[in-house]
């Protein structure tokens, strides 16, 4: 008002009929400006805007036109727009609302398209060289009209808007989706196939309004283009709708899923949302696509995000305008985002899972690189090993186990093994205070271990271990410190033989020390060794080449001596047998001796336990001796009688136990029986030379096979008559077992039994083994003395009372 | 952070009822095993007990109505989870067969304090099996988990009469 009275001030200067001419002129020419596709330019407009133009106040009609806009504005047309918009409060449907949304635009167009289209012909005007019209320059007047529609329009924005916006583009998205997609499994549907609703829209299949919605979104999207609010409405909802699909897909489709890649399948899914994108910014695509002649074969295909490289990419190979080119950007950025916060916090279980997980750790190194969460990364799965797995509950074979994992994992994650390094480091600083690290790890590599034969296969490999020394507990503990590798340091074999991602070495440099594990390893030799008594040492020639490999010739020189004296003492034994076997009858020895002899120097320390055995071992041992004696001038043997076994066949007065394998102590204990058939526990102390209390315990065997049985005053007697005794004291066991299994589990198939019976008749010294058989006739018996029903194969008892 | 804090205290409380890793479940194993053949050589008429399958720490249970009582010729079933913290953890013990009695509910969850705040490394599955048989006699009215049953018990006949209708073996 205040700037028109001025004109008007201005105006009345001159003389009164100018005055009334310039007056008039103004009116023709502001309504002109105002009037919606009126009548062509005539020639009165034109000499109106010439004498504008001479009077010098042309140039005020760009700032009158602005003022009017702006008060239209804020009088009338904001505040009929949000009551519009807001008006039908509890709105009955989704449908309506967006239909409410969309007329609250059109209006909104419609009120505005007077100004727009004065502005317009202003800047035509201007183009056209009637004078200066509009003031500060071409475009600028346009600019800020839109400037003051923004600032009025969207200065307090309702919430209302938002969440319109926010449902109305949810809904077109998941018809586009529906529509487009043939390959989605219905995951966007809300509701399921359930016959009559449409997947689309959410509604029965007769009320559908996929269509109209999408009509609706072309319309509402050329509207806020053509206000220039498209930026300024739809980016936020569009944003958060892609977040929040992108989470909800990846929850869904990945989470817990580490055996397959999903690059591919969400690039794909990705590009399907694109086509919706490009629906939304239909308008803008067009406005952009006009200047660069977007797909044109011309122009060259390279990916149009540079930030993606050659394999599983998103490719931009469609007419891209830079509005999507823009979302694809973000899309693909925040995929990889929400893809690396998931799988960092699922790191534990993949690396647990590896070799299986191997595309999870793949698609995680495609998107790591292009986030920078190494850091969010380390923090997590340092703190996750020590939550999950650095604890007393944990045994050190499933530590090693996992830290195996995580050593092929990482190495597959970051070639430059700094991940490794750093992340692991809690593991080697706990295996350290474990007392059972070395034993386990050695177990592993000799392939003793179960569920660790990693180790073995990776032994077998046989590289030189390079150990590291600079391993301490200072270095890398802090993630602060932790600095990527230089750029240029190539991920090749050198690069991480630098910073060894060798399974072995690893393991080994825990302590800083080969000669630990040498030492542990010579133990569980001489176990192996002194344990199979048949000489046989393939398995373990194998296993000391390949050690030699990793750790060096002199480092296994102790255990070559074993392996040595292994095939010495096999060649030594046959050689004296085959003397023996010279003999004469009567000169035969009474038992056959076979020995493992040992080189003291170079075998570890062997258990020392006093055993006397009967006359007729120690003659034979004797003999034995002497006879090497005779082949190894100047070398004697010094026997350990307590070591090694013996084969025994035993004949009792109802049966025989043949092919006894038992050790000496329980040998020379029957032995003695074979003279004398009672002894007391002092007796036999004494004939033996060992304490009785190891006696008692030795003597369960011969009791648990029914040979012998104690009597009240500690004496043991020779078995027989005790035996069936016993016998029937062990189905008398069996049958309680085998009620109770019955009573709780109602009915069970003899096989069934018998494994229940030997998973868990496993206490007490009485009970052995029954055979399957044994049972089957017991259970035979108890079903002809009606304590138990059997039909087609199945045993249960019979119903009580 | 968060796992600094947390890391000794798991520790500790593992250290204080185990002795370490499989170590800790071999022991777990074997007293449930010793409690197996306790439970096999007692002899106990009306109670029974058995592992599921192959994992000892899964049972299912088995006791008889006490005589003299009104559940006298009812059998229920039971399930025992032992956790791995058994003993020093109470087993979870839950009916099968469904039990119309003033401590349990009708998911067959049981309220009994030995099982709850009451428990202690002494007592096993023997003992809890007896107990629970005896509770079926001897109900807690004063907390009652079900509430019909409780208001019922005063009147036997009546409780007896439903409890038997509703008996579902």
């Amino acid at each position: 008002m205040e700037d028109i009275g001025m004109e008007e001030d201005s105006a009345e200067i001159s003389g009164s009929a100018q005055k009334q001419g310039v007056a008039d002129a103004w009116e023709t020419v502001t309504n002109a400006l105002m009037s919606p596709g009126g009548p062509g330019p005539e020639q009165g407009l034109w000499d109106s805007l010439a004498l504008l133009s001479g009077e010098g106040l042309g140039r005020l009609l760009g700032g009158w036109l602005l003022e009017t806009l702006q008060m239209r504005l804020s009088s009338a047309v904001v505040p009929e727009f949000w009551a519009e918009l807001q008006q039908p409060e509890n709105e009955l449907e989704e449908r309506g609302r967006a239909w409410v949304l969309l007329t609250a635009f059109q209006t909104l167009l419609g009120r505005l398209e007077p100004f727009l289209g004065g502005l317009e012909r202003l800047e035509s005007w201007q183009d056209e060289g009637r004078g200066s019209v509009c003031g500060p320059g071409p475009g600028g007047l346009q600019e800020r009209a839109f400037t003051i529609i923004r600032a009025l329009l969207l200065f307090s924005p309702s919430p209302v808007l938002q969440e319109r916006v926010l449902e109305f583009y949810s809904r077109t998205f998941s018809v586009y989706m529906h529509q487009e997609g043939q390959a989605e499994d219905g995951a966007e549907a809300p509701e399921g196939p359930e016959g009559g609703v449409c997947p689309g829209c959410g509604v029965p299949t007769q009320q559908c309004w996929c269509k109209e919605a999408l009509e609706q979104l072309k319309e509402l999207s050329h509207i806020l283009s053509k206000l220039q609010l498209l930026e300024w409405v739809s980016c936020e909802a569009v944003t958060s709708i892609l977040h929040k699909l992108i989470e909800q897909r990846m929850e869904q489709h990945c989470r817990g899923e580490y055996e397959r890649s999903f690059l591919l399948e969400f690039q794909t899914w990705l590009e399907l949302v694109l086509g919706w994108l490009s629906k939304v910014f239909a308008s803008e695509a067009e406005k952009d696509g006009l200047l660069p002649a977007p797909g044109a074969p011309g122009a060259p295909g390279a990916p149009s995000t540079p930030s993606v490289p050659s394999t599983p990419c998103f490719q931009a190979g469609q007419p891209g305008s830079s509005v999507l080119k823009q979302w694809r950007c973000h899309m693909h950025q925040f995929f990889c985002r929400i893809y690396v916060n998931m799988r960092i916090e699922e790191l534990f279980s993949i690396i647990r899972d590896f070799p299986e997980s191997k595309a999870a750790i793949e698609d995680l190194k495609f998107c790591l690189e292009r986030t920078n969460q190494r850091q969010q990364l380390l923090t997590s799965l340092k703190s996750a090993f020590e939550s999950r797995l650095l604890h007393p509950g944990v045994h050190t074979s499933d530590i090693l186990t996992v830290y195996i994992s995580a050593i092929k994992a990482l190495r597959e994650l970051d070639p430059s093994m700094v991940i490794l390094q750093v992340a692991c480091q809690p593991i080697r600083k706990y295996l350290r205070t474990r007392e059972d690290t070395v034993r386990q790890i050695v177990a592993g590599l000799t392939g003793d271990a179960e569920g660790c034969t990693d180790l073995a296969s990776e032994l077998s490999r046989g590289d030189p271990v390079t150990l590291e020394m600079q391993d301490s507990d200072e270095e890398g503990a802090d993630p602060e410190d932790w600095t990527p590798d230089p750029t240029d340091a190539v991920p090749d074999k050198m690069g991480s033989k630098r910073r060894s991602s060798d399974i072995i070495s690893l393991l080994v440099s825990i302590y800083g020390s080969k000669d630990i594990f040498i030492d542990e390893y010579r133990a569980v030799l001489a176990d192996r060794l002194l344990h199979q008594l048949n000489y046989n040492t393939a398995r373990e020639i194998r296993n000391v080449e390949l050690l030699k490999l990793r750790f060096g010739e002199s480092h296994m020189h102790y255990c070559e001596v074993m392996l040595k004296d292994m095939a010495d003492s096999r060649r030594i034994n046959s050689n004296i047998r085959e003397e023996e076997s010279r003999l004469s009858e009567e000169e035969q020895p009474p038992l056959s001796l076979s020995s493992i002899i040992l080189s003291s120097e170079f075998w570890p320390p062997l258990k020392e336990e006093k055993l006397e055995l009967p006359p007729v071992v120690c003659q034979a041992m004797e003999a034995y001796t002497h006879r090497y004696e005779k082949l190894k001038a100047m070398r004697t043997l010094s026997w350990k009688p307590h070591l090694g076994s013996v084969t025994l066949d035993l004949e009792l007065e109802d049966r025989t136990l043949t092919n006894l394998t038992v050790s000496p102590i329980h040998a020379a204990i029957i032995l003695h029986f074979q003279d004398k058939s009672s002894w007391t526990l002092e007796e036999l102390s004494v004939k033996l030379g060992a304490p009785k209390e190891l006696l008692h315990r030795k003597l369960a065997l011969w009791q648990q096979h029914g040979v012998l049985r104690e009597e009240a005053g500690g004496a043991l007697l020779r078995g027989g008559d005790g035996l069936s005794e016993q016998r029937e004291e062990k189905l008398q066991l069996f049958w309680a077992y085998i009620q109770a299994m019955l009573t709780n589990l109602d009915s069970m198939t003899l096989d069934r039994i018998h494994s229940m019976l030997r998973m868990f008749v496993a206490t007490g010294p009485v009970v052995t083994e029954m055979d399957i058989n044994e049972l089957e006739g017991f259970l035979q018996r108890k079903v002809r003395e009606h304590q138990l029903l059997v039909s087609a194969g199945v045993y249960r008892l019979p119903k009580a009372n | 952070m968060a796992s600094q804090n947390q890391d000794p205290a798991a520790a500790a409380t593992l250290k204080a009822s185990e002795t370490g890793g499989s170590a800790a479940r071999g022991s777990v194993t074997k007293r449930l095993q010793q409690e197996l053949m306790t439970l096999m050589m007692s002899g106990d008429k009306g109670i029974s007990a058995f592992p599921e399958s192959d994992n000892l720490f899964k049972w299912v249970g088995t006791i008889d109505g006490a005589q003299g009582t009104v559940y006298e010729g009812l059998r229920y079933r039971l399930s025992l989870e032992f956790p791995a913290g058994y003993p020093y953890q109470a087993p979870r013990v839950k009916f099968l067969t469904s039990c119309f009695h003033p401590n349990v509910d009708p998911q067959g969850f049981i309220c009994l304090d030995i099982l709850k705040d009451k428990w202690s490394a002494l007592y096993d599955v023997r003992c809890i099996l007896l107990s629970l048989q005896s509770l079926l006699g001897e109900p807690n009215n004063e907390s009652p988990l079900n509430t019909t049953a409780a208001e019922l018990w005063e009147n036997q006949e009546a409780f007896k009469a439903h409890l038997h209708s509703t008996f579902q073996g």
